[in-house]
């Protein structure tokens, strides 16, 4: 139950308050000190966030290359339609999508195997936690050059030694498998994450229920089907969902281990996006691409919001 | 020590819709220990949150020793209420936790810690003073939550179903603890509970509320000899009394074959109608257990031995959904399945219109 | 026997115990096992990466990679010649102060949308989470174009100010579900006590709710601090936090590993330590709190 602070002479029944219609002064006086404390942050992340993004907007009109200096001028939708006719955009954006959904989905996976055996008890419990969860908690852009040098390097990397009894020795992943490279590392950084709210869910599980089950005559397989994975449902959604988010905007990865290439091979849509601004320095090709992948975002974000909200009711907070 | 009045007092929380306290009138005087006991969504708990300044009163006005109290806070009420789960500060010791209302009003520290000192002798928690509250059980915290509350010697204290996360043992106990501590104290006491047991035992006066609606305010005897309406009737009294739509016939009604005389008077107020609903309680029912005597004659289902006394629940042998309760002695030979013939006391009985539920004479 | 497999999907109360009393099976063993394996090889990258870091260049070269070698601090010492003081003291000034000036807007704010709640609650939370899925890189070239307008590129405040935008929305969803933790009850007990707003909330509240304070924080921490995007863009020498150093590594460097494992194990020491800390924590504020 929200709970709420009682104020004089206001009505203050069931939260939240001001569920009738009417607006006396005092009332609409007690509005605007509800909302104060709102205020700064409120203000200063409309400021700091939605000013660029209209800006972006006015710039995707516009031709405009810093390195042709006075050669900005209006061309509305031309650069849109530049940005569908680019065939590397295309390409760029398959490789989000395979990006991302491929390394959220082998990351839950990883995650939900790695959360079911660590929901027991065992020595060192603990421990292996921490050990897990330390993936994530490396900055990725340490994480991404460690995998580029110690880990996939051809010659002396520690992959292609573990491999080497494999007969795998010498292969130069960065250069042979960019978009594969790029993918162990997020995986190897996301799957914590997905383990420790898959774990959580797993936890949350009433223990009644599988010891009735057990009763009724379920063995281990029936309960995880029937049980758990339909009570973990929420959990892989919200994992899912949120790992996309994060996991769509990866930059630091490409950066840092293929640079996008070999070409674009490996390149995603903010690596690209990125090239071609700082790059390539046509701010107003870059400025439709962005707003492009924003639109696409916003559409996927609402089917992907509902989902959450859904999930866990509209408080944000669920017993 | 304060008199309270609630005048008409309502909560409405959507206007059109059916009022959660409906135009609610009773007075407790100075001292008095007042029970507001009914089923859950009778509107009891909102009543004392409206007294308590947490609910709005939407109309009709509630007074504190004469002041209406709609534009007061909580905090200027000078009240002191126990909750249900007593809400105590965590993250402050016992002796915290009972100073805190004195701090709020400015008393300085050597002040709080004499009151808080006294409060806790009267309670017993002295020895837990420097504990948090996790570290206490069930029992003590509620001792807890009632120092905090009488350590402010205020007007009128308040208590919202304080005994119901005790268990049954400990609720006896604390019950009759606080009964003796409100005597002591003689401060106005507004109690709600759902366990009309509890209301029977510890009420000077009793408001029985369903749906909004104060149904009875009288004294715990009052209620259960003369019950206003059938409501109250089957609501007092454990187990409840025996309510029973019964045909009228001849100067009374019939009951399994028998008659059970009623009054002038019922009759009278019964008018032309052709059923009365009878109640009468399980000891005003007594046994013939060869089955064989004249009487209402029925099937026992379930026999609850209590030691002191004990509780059959029969059904009728001429109509198998009409269950009656009837108290027998404590070492009762009776037994699941018997025949037994039962005979209702017709001076005890208790005569409701079928209708409206209101008492006939 | 059959692999106790059973044990897997277990019962959930930790402090239980099981009923019954088996042989000692082989499954939990195997699984413990399994669990302990699965760790090490995780981690296995992040201990190279530090052993590394103590080696000399000869070590950290060899075909097949040495487990065994005197180790020695000259990486670190090198680490540092090469500059990497400077981009600490930025990294920690960015994050420190961002961190600071979110939890003091977030507060209030996570207040207001939840013990006293407004009008648009659910909006408004909508609101912040939306510019968190937005795609940064879209907005990225009117940030650099205002930035360098106003002549505040390779700005430490530059990169406060947007980190401070960036951790808002989490930061409030995440103390609002702490503000909503608090029991209704006792907000009710304290006005009946005679606590004014103010004191209800410095001194029953605020304790209530500290441990969620710190956690946010730690969120918070942990974001700016890893931030790469933003300071590569638009910092260099003056500004250039500790991730931006690293990328030197990529280029120039690039053939020195340990000295680029002690940098890497530098940068991301303050971060898994403070993660260490607050593993369930972490999940509650990139879950935006849904998750308890």
């Amino acid at each position: 139950m929200t709970a709420t602070i009682e104020r004089p002479s206001a009505p203050s029944g069931p939260p939240p308050a001001s569920a009738g219609g009417t607006t006396t002064r005092s009332a609409r006086a007690e509005g605007w000190v509800r909302r104060a404390p709102l205020l700064p942050a409120l203000v200063f992340t409309i400021v700091v966030t939605q000013i660029p993004f209209l800006l972006t907007i006015y710039y995707s009109l516009q031709s405009w290359n810093l390195v042709r200096p006075g050669s900005q001028r209006f061309v509305w939708f031309q650069n849109y339609v530049g940005v569908f006719a680019d065939s590397q955009f295309r390409g760029v954006a398959l490789n989000t999508i395979i990006m991302t959904l491929g390394s959220v989905i082998i990351a839950v996976v990883l995650g939900l195997l790695l959360a079911l055996l660590l929901n027991r008890h065992f020595i060192g419990r603990g421990v292996v936690r921490t050990l897990l969860v330390t993936p994530f908690l490396i900055t990725p852009v340490a994480a991404a050059l460690l995998w580029k040098t110690t880990l996939l390097d051809p010659t002396y990397g520690l992959i292609n030694f573990v491999l080497s009894p494999f007969g795998a020795s010498g292969t130069d992943w960065v250069s042979t498998y960019p978009l594969a490279s790029v993918m162990a590392a997020l995986v190897w950084q996301w799957t914590p994450f997905m383990m420790l709210l898959l774990l959580a869910g797993l936890q949350s599980q009433p223990g009644d229920q599988i010891e009735a089950a057990r009763m009724d005559g379920a063995g281990a397989w029936a309960i995880f089907r029937e049980l758990t994975l339909p009570h973990l449902r929420r959990f892989l959604e919200l994992g899912i969902v949120l790992g996309a988010i994060y996991l769509v905007n990866t930059f630091d990865a490409v950066y840092m281990i293929t640079q996008g290439g070999p070409g674009t091979a490996s390149a995603n849509l903010p690596f690209y996006i990125y090239q071609r601004a700082f790059l390539g320095f046509d701010i107003g090709q870059s400025a439709a691409m962005g707003v492009v992948v924003v639109i696409a975002t916003i559409i996927v974000a609402t089917f992907a919001l509902r989902l959450v909200f859904r999930s866990f009711g509209a408080a944000g907070s669920e017993s | 020590m304060a008199e309270v009045e609630f005048d008409q007092a309502s909560r409405i929380y959507t206007p059109g819709a059916k009022p959660a306290v409906d135009k609610l009138s009773l007075t407790i005087t100075d001292g008095e220990l007042v029970v507001l006991v009914g089923p859950s969504g009778s509107g009891k708990s909102t009543a004392l949150r409206m007294l308590a300044g947490l609910e709005s009163i939407d109309a009709g006005s509630v007074r504190i020793d004469g002041r209406d109290v709609v534009d007061v806070s909580s905090k200027d009420r000078d009240i002191a209420m126990v909750f249900q789960n007593y809400a105590l500060y965590p993250s402050k010791t016992v002796a915290e936790n009972m100073a805190f209302p004195l701090k709020m009003r400015g008393l300085d520290k050597s002040e709080r810690a004499a009151k808080v000192a006294e409060a806790a002798a009267l309670l017993g928690l002295t020895d837990y003073l420097d504990r948090k509250p996790k570290a206490l059980s069930g029992g003590q915290r509620q001792r807890v939550a009632m120092g905090r509350a009488i350590v402010r010697e205020p007007r009128v204290f308040l208590m919202d179903e304080p005994l119901s996360n005790l268990d049954a043992k400990m609720r006896v106990q604390t019950r009759s603890q606080i009964a003796s501590l409100q005597n002591r104290l003689a401060i106005s006491t507004v109690y709600v509970t759902h366990d009309q047991v509890e209301a029977m035992t510890m009420g000077d006066r009793v408001a029985v509320l369903a749906d909004g609606k104060l149904q009875q305010y009288a004294t715990p005897s009052e209620l259960y000899d003369r019950p206003v309406n059938a409501f109250v009737a089957g609501f007092i009294g454990s187990p409840a009394m025996n309510l029973l739509d019964l045909h009228r016939e001849g100067e009374g009604v019939t009951l399994g074959g028998t008659d059970i005389p009623l009054s002038r008077e019922v009759r009278d107020a019964a008018g032309s109608a052709d059923t009365v609903t009878v109640g009468f309680r399980p000891e005003d029912l007594s046994i013939d257990s060869e089955g064989s005597g004249a009487g209402v004659k029925a099937v026992v289902d379930v026999v609850e031995e209590l030691g002191s006394e004990s509780y059959l629940y029969a059904h009728m042998a001429e109509d198998e959904s009409t269950t009656l309760v009837v108290r027998g002695p404590g070492r009762t030979t009776v037994r699941y399945g018997d025949t037994i013939a039962l005979r209702v006391d017709a001076d005890a009985v208790h005569a409701f219109d079928a209708a409206s539920g209101e008492r006939l004479a | 026997m059959a692999a106790t497999i059973e044990d897997t999907p277990t019962t959930t109360a930790p402090q239980r115990v099981e009923g019954r009393r088996r042989r000692p099976g082989v499954g939990p063993v195997l699984l413990t096992t399994l669990a302990w394996v699965v760790a090490i090889g995780f981690f296995f990258p992040v201990l190279w990466m530090v052993l590394t870091a103590f080696k000399s260049e000869n070590a950290a070269y060899t075909d097949p990679p040495t487990l065994f070698f005197s180790p020695t601090l000259e990486q670190f010492r090198a680490v540092f010649d090469a500059g990497i003081g400077p981009y600490l003291a930025n990294s920690v000034g960015a994050t420190a102060i961002s961190t600071a000036l979110v939890l003091v807007l977030a507060t209030p704010a996570a207040f207001a949308l939840s013990l006293r709640p407004v009008e648009k609650t659910q909006d408004v939370l909508f609101f912040f989470i939306s510019t968190k899925m937005l795609p940064v890189v879209a907005a990225i070239v009117p940030i650099y174009v205002v930035v360098n307008e106003i002549r505040a590129l390779d700005n430490i405040w530059t990169l406060i100010v947007l980190y401070t935008a960036m951790n808002l929305p989490i930061a409030v969803w995440m103390m609002r579900s702490f503000f909503l933790e608090v029991p209704g009850e006792l907000l009710e007990a304290a006005s009946i006590d005679g606590a004014s707003l103010g004191r209800t909330l410095r001194e029953v509240v605020l304790p209530i709710i500290s441990p969620g304070i710190f956690a946010t924080g730690l969120i918070c921490v942990i974001f700016a601090w890893n931030e790469f995007f933003f300071a590569v863009n638009l910092t260099a020498a003056n500004a250039g936090t500790v991730p931006v150093f690293l990328v030197g590594f990529i280029t120039s460097e690039g053939l020195y590993w340990a000295r680029l494992s002690a940098a890497a194990t530098l940068a991301a020491l303050p971060v898994v330590l403070a993660g260490w800390f607050a593993q369930n924590k972490l999940v509650q504020g990139l879950s935006f709190g849904a998750v308890k």
